[in-house]
């Protein structure tokens, strides 16, 4: 996911002698997630640094044209969410595609859990479910890792729906892994 | 790896618990403490340190060993420790308590009785600091429910350290300017710190996380109101800002408690408001009966803060006692005993079907309770604190005992819900105990 910074130009404000930095902090609240800011002042903005630090934000200034200077401010999360990834989750990359999908997103906890489970008892070792929950399913994850099932998960990029894969493990491969 | 196990010790923690609330509640109807003793007597310290101790901060921490990691999606650090730090604390309540026994000469005097107190409790309570504050430490940057539990446990610790400091004064062994400084002007700080910041300021971060994960609320409605987070901080900092000043000029700092009661009225104002947001935008249109049985401790929160007023303009003991009342048994209890009305099935269930889900048949959560049974006993509870609290405020004594009379009652009928439940005495005997499956014991999960 790379979305355009969004600019914004304070260099008018601190000319007709104004404050520029209310008009910043609203521009940084108006960024989507993961989203970066590009800030043209007439200066090296020193102190900007430290309170765009603390709000999660890598910079980098340069000098441009006529003395102004440019920064780019930068999201320090990456714009993915994080995954999880059992321990015991081998190259998920290299997995086979889901060859069965459930949307559970509706479901009041614990019943995702229910489900999943029902289904991982259905299927052979080796094959793949995919899911979609409204919640990070976390008492289910210890649940799985038990019964020697690899999973990946993440939230989407919205934040509102959890994804998991997971394929169905065998005994065996467990203790060889 | 990320996920959330079941914590072994949660419900042995929970059990203790609920022991010491039931001795508490008999204390009070037999009598025991303010009212029927003066305020500051070692009958209503031994009744305080059951109730606070015993049943409040053994709760919490059971709790905590729960749902820190599903706060932080991360399992628990140094879980070794939680059983010696339960075995510390209850020993070091016991001691404490034969301490204040023998200063009310009811058992003879052992001088050593507080300050071992007060050592096996500072050692217990800093063995149950690490697990929490070592499972935090590893998932940071912190989300704002686990701020709040950060603060929370560092308001237990100054409490704790007060209290130890309280204990060798009482007791005589260290003769010392600083901790006798501390034990005429601190007491207040002690007590504030420990209600408001250990006990309400951890229940209000995890409720925040409990509440929207139990009525499904979305994220945008539940997002947690980072003023409640920094006006409370900045409360609970200034409150502890007297110890210091305590120890340097050996007067209280007046005007920061002052402060810090005026910014505690604003921070429940404000959390009040979130959780009428999220009930209101909740998914799950069931409300059951953990969240409805908790709007009775939201409205004692909400009265406490009237009573805070009242205590500002009448110095009174009996003031400051409804206000205790008020805010230990409405507030803290009723959240407490109502959350546990959810919690305490849903660790059975995950304990005892969890791994056979999928395999056998297997019982909802739901079907481990009767919640229409139980709804009628919240409702008497919290009418019966109601009462008592009227009770303090008019100095009825005798009147009072009677009410908490029914306010044990109620306790007992919800507790033995939950025994029912841990029992499994409820569910259809046919789904009872699908193949596989272990009947739970009582109050000792089995680890997984």
């Amino acid at each position: 996911m790379n979305q355009q910074s969004h600019e914004l130009d304070v260099r008018p404000i601190l000319r007709s002698g104004g404050e520029p930095f209310q008009a910043i902090m609203k521009a940084v609240a108006d960024l989507k997630p993961g989203q970066g800011l590009r800030l043209l002042a007439t200066f090296r903005p020193e102190p900007l640094f430290r309170v765009m630090e603390g709000r999660g934000f890598t910079s980098v200034a340069r000098e441009i044209d006529g003395g102004d200077w440019e920064v780019l401010f930068t999201p320090r999360v990456a714009a993915e969410p994080p995954v999880d990834v059992s321990t015991n989750a081998e190259m998920p990359q290299l997995w086979p595609d889901p060859d069965t999908s459930l949307d559970l997103t509706d479901l009041d906890p614990p019943e995702p859990m229910v489900r999943i489970l029902a289904a991982t008892e259905q299927m052979e070792p080796g094959r793949v479910l995919f899911a979609l929950l409204s919640r990070e399913p976390l008492f289910l994850f210890p649940e799985l890792t038990r019964r020697h099932h690899q999973w990946v998960g993440s939230f989407d990029d919205t934040g509102e729906a959890y994804r998991i894969l997971i394929r169905i493990g065998t005994r065996t491969e467990n203790n060889n892994g | 790896m990320p996920g959330a196990a079941l914590s072994r010790w949660t419900m042995t923690y929970f059990a203790a618990a609920l022991l010491f609330l039931i001795l508490g509640e008999t204390m009070m109807v037999a009598g025991y403490g303010f009212p029927s003793a003066p305020l500051r007597a070692p009958e209503t310290l031994m009744l305080v340190h059951i109730v606070a101790i015993g049943w409040l901060t053994l709760l919490m921490l059971g709790a905590l060993l729960q749902f820190v990691p599903v706060l932080v999606g991360r399992s628990l650090r140094a879980q070794r420790l939680a059983l010696p730090a339960l075995l510390l604390i209850l020993v070091g309540l016991l001691c404490l308590e034969a301490g204040f026994a023998a200063l009310a000469g009811m058992v003879p005097l052992y001088t050593s009785d507080l300050a071992a107190g007060a050592a096996a409790l500072v050692l217990g309570v800093a063995m149950a600091v690490m697990i929490i504050g070592l499972t935090l430490w590893q998932a940071r940057p912190l989300t704002a429910p686990a701020r709040f539990v950060a603060i929370g446990i560092g308001c237990l610790v100054v409490t704790a350290m007060l209290g130890g400091a309280f204990a060798l004064e009482l007791s005589g062994i260290a003769e010392n300017e600083i901790f006798s400084r501390l034990d005429l002007n601190g007491l207040s700080i002690h007590a504030v710190l420990g209600l408001g910041g250990w006990m309400s300021f951890t229940a209000i971060g995890v409720s925040y996380r409990l509440l929207m994960m139990f009525m499904l609320s979305p994220d945008s409605a539940a997002r947690v109101d980072r003023a409640v987070l920094w006006i409370g901080a900045g409360a609970l900092m200034l409150v502890a800002a007297g110890v210091p000043f305590i120890i340097a000029f050996a007067a209280p700092l007046t005007a920061s408690l002052t402060i810090a009661g005026i910014l505690g009225v604003v921070v429940v104002g404000l959390y009040v408001s979130d959780v009428v947001r999220i009930y209101r935008k909740r998914v799950r249109k069931t409300v059951e009966l953990n969240s409805s049985a908790s709007v009775g401790a939201y409205g004692a929160l909400v009265a406490s803060a009237a009573l805070l007023a009242i205590v500002y303009f009448d110095h009174g003991d009996y003031a400051a006692a409804a206000l205790t009342y008020a805010f230990v048994f409405g507030w803290l209890t009723g959240l407490g005993l109502a959350q546990l009305y959810k919690i305490i099935p849903f660790l059975t269930w995950l304990e005892c079907y969890g791994p056979v889900l999928g395999k056998s048949p297997t019982p909802r959560v739901q079907d481990l309770v009767r919640e229409k049974g139980a709804s009628v006993w919240f409702v008497i509870y919290y009418a019966s604190v109601a009462a008592g609290t009227i009770c303090i405020l008019s100095a009825q004594a005798n009147l009072f005992r009677g009410t908490c009379l029914v306010q044990l009652l109620a306790t007992l009928v919800i507790v033995a819900q939950y025994v029912r439940a841990r029992c499994l005495a409820d569910v259809a005997p046919a789904l009872q105990l699908p193949h596989g499956a272990r009947r739970p014991n009582l109050f000792l999960s089995r680890s997984s």
